[in-house]
């Protein structure tokens, strides 16, 4: 068990007074808000604020704390003033997100936040939520996956179906797969935050599929017929001569499903790529067209 | 074909399975927060996306000591800025696709 030196998570000097305290809370709560926050390991900073303002925002905790502070470092192993005994000896009380450090000075009597609403016997398991990544391919078929997730320090595995039709983001909701119940208590859920993996050929627009098609100057002049992948074969896109870059034609139902089985486009938006280098004689060619060609790419400076 | 199961659930129920008091849940409806069907809280049917809204609700109140018009405002914000961030990131991902380096 660890030292925590509460000043020091909270930010202030050990001589700070209340409202000096209560503001560095409430700054950092809404910091590492785990709904709020972007921050990595906002969830155990959010806990870590709100235990040091449970330890420091009562005179009498705090008194206590600041005894106990004389024989502890911060994350350093902590046993105590000589003779000291701590509070926690097993018991079935339940300490809520408090940690064993915490407990061991002041037992139980943490509480106080948290929105437990004490109606049943027993505390429900905690609800687990973790991200999905999911390729896009995965999301046509409604395949099953397994899924690997710890809770408590246990592992748990489970087959999970990937609806058809799941959008970035989605939720999927496992009833009671999350944290057990304590005392006759039901069990958490689970939580499956639904993310799309990055492609490396397809863009996502809501159902839609965007495909970027490198063509040769030469290509977009005099159009071609080009093997465009879809995210299950490929198909032939004849492409219009005179075709400009940036320029997107519909692919129908070759984008992502929705919900109800119908599938979103995919659209073709064409790049015109230069050749890297030339010989002289493609030079000579390239010169040719300039001279001939009378075009001023310029007229026009946005479209 | 798959069909998709909508659960819906009862103010009872939602409550338990949102592990809040009754209390908050009306607050939370009253805010526009979540909207079940029904015109009575003895006749409210929620849907079971509905259940974490209302928990993050409840939690932001709790945690960061809002009012429920606080917690209405924190929780559309931040919702934009989830899909905003979104969208950031995919026109990033499709600009990538034209610039070169």
């Amino acid at each position: 068990m660890d030292f925590k030196d509460y000043y020091k998570i909270l930010g202030v000097e050990p001589t700070a007074d209340d409202k000096a305290i209560k503001t560095a809370y409430r700054k950092l709560a809404r910091k590492y808000h785990p709904d709020v926050s972007k921050e990595k390991d906002a969830e155990s900073k959010f806990k870590d604020v709100n235990e040091a303002y449970e330890a420091l925002k009562n005179a009498e905790k705090r008194a206590e704390y600041d005894e106990i502070r004389k024989y502890g470092q911060h994350g350093q192993p902590f046993q105590g003033p000589p003779g000291w005994q701590g509070r926690s000896s097993g018991g079935f009380e339940d300490n809520g997100d408090f940690s064993d450090f915490f407990s061991s000075i002041f037992g139980s009597r943490g509480g106080g936040f948290g929105g437990q609403s004490g109606r049943s016997a027993g505390r429900r398991g905690q609800d687990v939520e973790m991200e999905l990544p999911i390729f896009l391919e995965e999301t046509l078929s409604g395949e099953s996956k397994p899924i690997s997730f710890q809770i408590g320090g246990v592992s748990k595995t489970l087959n999970v179906k990937i609806p058809a039709g799941v959008t970035d983001g989605e939720r999927i909701r496992l009833k009671g797969q999350g944290g057990p119940g304590v005392g006759g208590g039901a069990n958490g859920d689970l939580y499956l935050i639904i993310r799309f993996a990055p492609h490396p050929k397809f863009d996502v627009e809501g159902h839609d599929l965007v495909i970027t098609v490198p063509l040769a100057p030469w290509e977009a002049a005099l159009g071609t017929k080009v093997a465009i992948p879809t995210l299950t074969s490929k198909v032939m896109m004849t492409i219009r001569p005179d075709s400009q870059s940036g320029q997107r034609m519909r692919i129908k139902g070759h984008g992502l499903a929705d919900k109800h089985g119908q599938r979103g486009d995919l659209y073709a938006q064409l790049k015109v790529v230069m050749p890297t280098h030339g010989d002289e004689a493609t030079k000579a060619l390239w010169q040719e067209l300039a001279d001939k060609a009378a075009f001023d790419p310029r007229a026009q400076w946005s479209n | 074909m798959s069909s998709t199961l909508i659960v819906q659930l009862d103010m009872e129920r939602f409550c338990e399975e949102a592990n809040i008091p009754a209390t908050y849940v009306i607050e939370i409806v009253e805010h526009g927060i979540i909207e079940p069907q029904g015109r009575t809280p003895d006749v409210w049917r929620f849907e079971d996306y509905e259940l974490v809204i209302a928990r993050r609700a409840a939690k932001l109140r709790d945690d960061l000591q809002m009012e429920w018009e606080g917690v209405a405002l924190a929780l559309d914000l931040i919702e934009e800025v989830q899909q905003l961030r979104a969208e950031n990131q995919r026109l990033k991902q499709q600009l990538g696709r034209f610039v070169s380096q």
